[in-house]
Formats: structure tokens, sequence, C-alpha cells
């Protein structure tokens, strides 16, 4: 007998398949995500090497940590534009239009088809890309590459991914309870804009509040990058997983109510 | 002229239908003066001038870059024009007794009129909030070339934005390089850092081209450098949108008759 993982594995296997017949039928933006995404982290590093042309730090860290960032929060957005972007990206027009009636009768967690349905290999350059920045990176700081530094970075990198995907997860959950989430995305597009530009060891007083525990975009490249250069401690490390942990079961429960009170096309 | 100041007083107008999103507007204004604030304000903790920048020097230069970048809103252009050649709903522009062009001209003329006030009182609620010690230029003759300058730049703004829609014609799908686009604009109008700060080599080969006009050298203007600039920065802008002038009639000429009002 089949368990739960097993059929949802199967699950995620065939709705990759069916995605992937799509993209070849529309192949022209096949790339389109890669390039756009790939040209704005080019631009913040253009950006940042003009910076460090005139200063030699901002805070405690040099040109080689921030390249680490950028190459960082570059990887974060390429995997879930890999995995998920464009399925949850769906979620509040689908509440909106009554289409998620089609995925709430099919059996299978509606979150779980949303999340892969419109996985993007296109993106995948972009992961590649990343990882020479973040390569690029750690070699311009100098930082001598360990397996428990690699290890520790890895850790952080998946932890922060996953609040990265329960933050866009959460923002579209609003759709159930509101009439419109333009305000939330926006809100969420000034955030990463700010926090991708911005490394967490810059934001102090209430922005650090802010951008570390309401809305925590300031830590999802950060962490990963003080674990890597040694700047982590375990109070840091606490309250990373603290965030985490609360985020995640925030989204679940925004999910599971908003489930329970869609009404259909009249939401 | 009399029908295109109407056109700009009915998108004046229908600006009021949103008002929440005219709020947002102001709100949002507030990113780039705090992404400004903070990376600046832990840069000149260590040092009190950055490339001639003093920190409040700074953070007025992107006062004014952040109010002129909220002001050009006509990144929406291309955009309409560009999803109603692929649906099929621009011959609506088509059968308009008006110059299309001219249209979206008067469109965004009449935005930016209403925007203009709040995003106004937007910048000043920041400078308020953030307390920057403002610097504002002082010379008359140099605040009135950057004022011509910003308006000069909108044109030419409106004319790329329009140009590139009709692009649409013959390429059929251009959203991808229209976001793109959007990515490189904010990189050489100067709103993410002044283009001081690269290399004078950059900056040389920049002063070439229309977008160090569109932004960029107007807040520096205003804020008080770059004076000796201001008269042949008017004479190259007015020379590029000419060009694109002649560009944009060129195209729509060639390419319009393509347009089969059926969508793609």
């Amino acid at each position: 007998m089949m368990t739960g993982f097993q059929k949802n594995c199967r699950v995620v296997r065939e709705l990759i398949r069916l995605r992937f017949q799509n993209l070849m039928m529309f192949r022209l933006g096949f790339f389109g995500p890669f390039f756009v995404d790939g040209s704005m982290f080019a631009i913040q590093l253009l950006v940042f090497r003009a910076v460090y042309s005139n200063i030699d730090r901002i805070g405690s860290w040099g040109e080689g940590e921030v390249i680490l960032y950028i190459g960082t929060f570059s990887l974060l957005n390429a995997v879930s534009m890999v995995i998920c972007f464009f399925g949850v990206i769906d979620i509040a027009p689908k509440i909106q239009s009554g289409e998620m009636d089609l995925y709430l009768t099919k059996p299978v967690s509606p979150l779980l088809r949303l999340t892969f349905e419109k996985v993007n290999p296109g993106s995948v350059p972009l992961v590649a890309m990343s990882v020479l920045i973040i390569i690029y990176g750690a070699w311009k700081a100098r930082i001598e590459l360990t397996a428990g530094k690699i290890a520790a970075y890895l850790f952080w990198f998946a932890v922060m991914e996953l609040l990265y995907y329960f933050m866009e997860v959460l923002m579209r959950c609003i759709a159930f309870f509101t009439v419109s989430t333009a305000k939330m995305e926006r809100l969420e597009e000034a955030g990463l804009d700010l926090c991708m530009k911005l490394p967490g060891i810059a934001l102090y007083g209430v922005w650090k509040l802010i951008f570390y525990c309401f809305l925590p975009y300031g830590i999802m490249a950060t962490l990963p990058v003080q674990s890597m250069v040694g700047e982590m401690s375990w109070k840091l490390g606490l309250f990373g997983i603290a965030v985490v942990g609360f985020f995640g079961g925030l989204t679940c429960f925004t999910w599971k109510k908003g489930v329970r009170r869609y009404n259909s096309a009249s939401s | 002229m009399r029908k295109y100041l109407e056109v700009a007083k009915t998108h004046m107008k229908a600006q009021l239908a949103w008002r929440c999103d005219v709020i947002f507007n102001m709100i949002f204004t507030v990113a780039k003066i705090l992404f400004a604030y903070l990376l600046w304000g832990i840069i000149f903790k260590d040092k009190s001038d950055v490339s001639g920048f003093t920190f409040h020097g700074m953070l007025s230069y992107y006062i004014v870059s952040s109010f002129l970048s909220q002001l050009e809103m006509s990144d929406g252009i291309s955009a309409e024009i560009s999803a109603r050649i692929r649906n099929g709903t621009f011959s609506n522009y088509m059968v308009l007794p008006v110059n299309i062009e001219r249209y979206f001209m008067a469109m965004e003329a009449g935005v930016a009129a209403f925007y203009f006030a709040f995003d106004l009182a937007a910048a000043l609620a920041w400078i308020f909030i953030f307390r920057i010690q403002f610097v504002f230029v002082q010379s008359a003759f140099v605040f009135f070339c950057a004022l011509l300058m910003i308006l000069l730049g909108m044109l030419f703004m409106v004319q790329l934005n329009y140009f590139l829609g009709i692009l649409t014609l013959k390429y059929q799908e251009i959203g991808t390089f229209l976001m793109i686009k959007n990515n490189l604009i904010a990189l050489v109008t100067g709103t993410i850092i002044p283009l001081a700060l690269f290399p004078e080599a950059f900056v040389k080969g920049m002063r070439l081209l229309p977008f160090y006009y569109v932004t960029y050298l107007p807040s520096m203007l205003l804020t008080g450098r770059c004076g000796q600039e201001a008269l042949p920065g008017l004479i190259v802008l007015l020379l590029w949108c000419l060009a694109l002038q002649t560009v944009v009639a060129n195209t729509w000429k060639k390419y319009r008759i393509k347009y089969d009002g059926v969508g793609i």
C-alpha cells in the first residue's frame, strides 16, 4: 500500500512531467526569468563594485562578504523560481476567480499541487550563476572553505529557503480574507527589493526589528553568509530557527483557516 | 492641442478612482530613502566624505532622485501598447482621431501632474522624518535648467517607451526585454546609486547617453552639484529627443501596416 509520502512524490513527479510538456509548447519565454533576474543580480554586483571602489567596508563586511550575500540572495530566489515561485504567485488570482475549486476537489493537497505545478527549468542557469557568484564571493573574502563551513552554509540556506517559501505563500493566503492582495504583494516586493540590496548587518534599531522579526527578509541571506564567515552565534542560530518555525506555523494556520473560509467564486 | 489637454485632464481625474493606490505610492517612496539611509548611514559612520558627497548631501540626492523616478511612470506605456497589440485591442487607440504618441504624452502629463503634489509631500515628509539637512541648489539659472531637463527627460522616456511598445508590431513578444530594460534603466539613471560613484570613464560614456539626464543630472543639479553640466546637458537631451522622434515616426510608418487587429 502506498504511503502518503510516496503518493505525494508521484504527484510531484507527474506535475513536473506535465509542466515540461507545457513548456515545450511555449518555448519562447523559456529563459526569460533567467535573463530578467540575472540582469538584476548582475546590476547589484556592479552597484556594490562601485560602492566598494570608494570605501573599504560596510560595517564588518568587505566586498567579498557582500558578493557572497548577493549570490546567496540570488540563489534563494533562483531555487524558489525553479521549484515553486510561478505556482505560488497564482494562489491569489485563483482564490479571487474561484479557480481554487479545481484544486480543492482533487484527491491531492492543493498547496502541494500549487507549489509544484509550475516548476521552471528556465531558471536553472540562474542557480548556476548564483553558485558562481557565491564561489567568487568566498574567494574574494578569502574564506577558507572547510566541510564544516560548507555544511553550515547549506543548512542555513535550506532553512532560509523554507522561510522564503513560507513568506511567499503567507502573503498570498491573505487573498482568502481580502478582496485584493495587491498591496501585500507590493509590500513583499518592497521588502525583498530593500533586503536584496542591503545586508542584514547594515540594519539597526527599529528597522532591524522589522526586517528580522515582522518581514524577515533581512535574515534570509544574512544568516547563511554569517554562518560561512564565522559570525554566527548560537543565539543568532536559535533566533533564526525560531523565526522560521513561527512563520512556518503562521503560514500553515493562515492557509488552513483560509481554505475553510473559502467560498468559491464569491471570495 | 485642446483635445490633448482633455486627455491629460481625464487621466488626471481617473487617478482619483484609486485613492488607496495614491497613498501606497506615497508610502512606498520610503523604500529608496530607507535603503540610502541605512546603507550610507553605516558607511558614513567611518567616513565624512564619499566621492564628494556628505551624508546629508547623499540623502538629499536620494530624496530628489526618488521623487523624480516616482514621478516618471511611463514604463506602463510600453506594457500597455504591447499587451493591446498582442490581444488585438490596440484598435481602440487607432480609431481615435488623435496622434497616438501625443495621446500617451498627454496621458503621462496628466498622471504626473496628479502625483506631483503627493510625491512632493512624501519627499518633504521623509526629509522631516529622517531629519535630513536638505541640500538645495542656490542658482536660479541652474534650477530653471534642471526643471527643463526634468520635463525633457520625461518626454524622452515617454518616447522611448512608446517606441519599445510599438516594436511589438514586429517582434510580438517583448515582455522579457521590457523587464530587463527596467532593471537597466534603474542603474543608468542613477536611482540605485549616484553615477558619480562609478569610474570616471563610465561616467564619461554615460554623458553621451540620454539616461544620464533623465534622473541623475537633474538630481545633482537640484542638490547644488554639476552646475557646469546644466546647459550642455539640456542640449544633449534635446538632440536625443529629436533623434528618437525620427526613429519613432519611421518605425510607426513601417510597422503599423502589420497590425491586423485580431491579436497574436
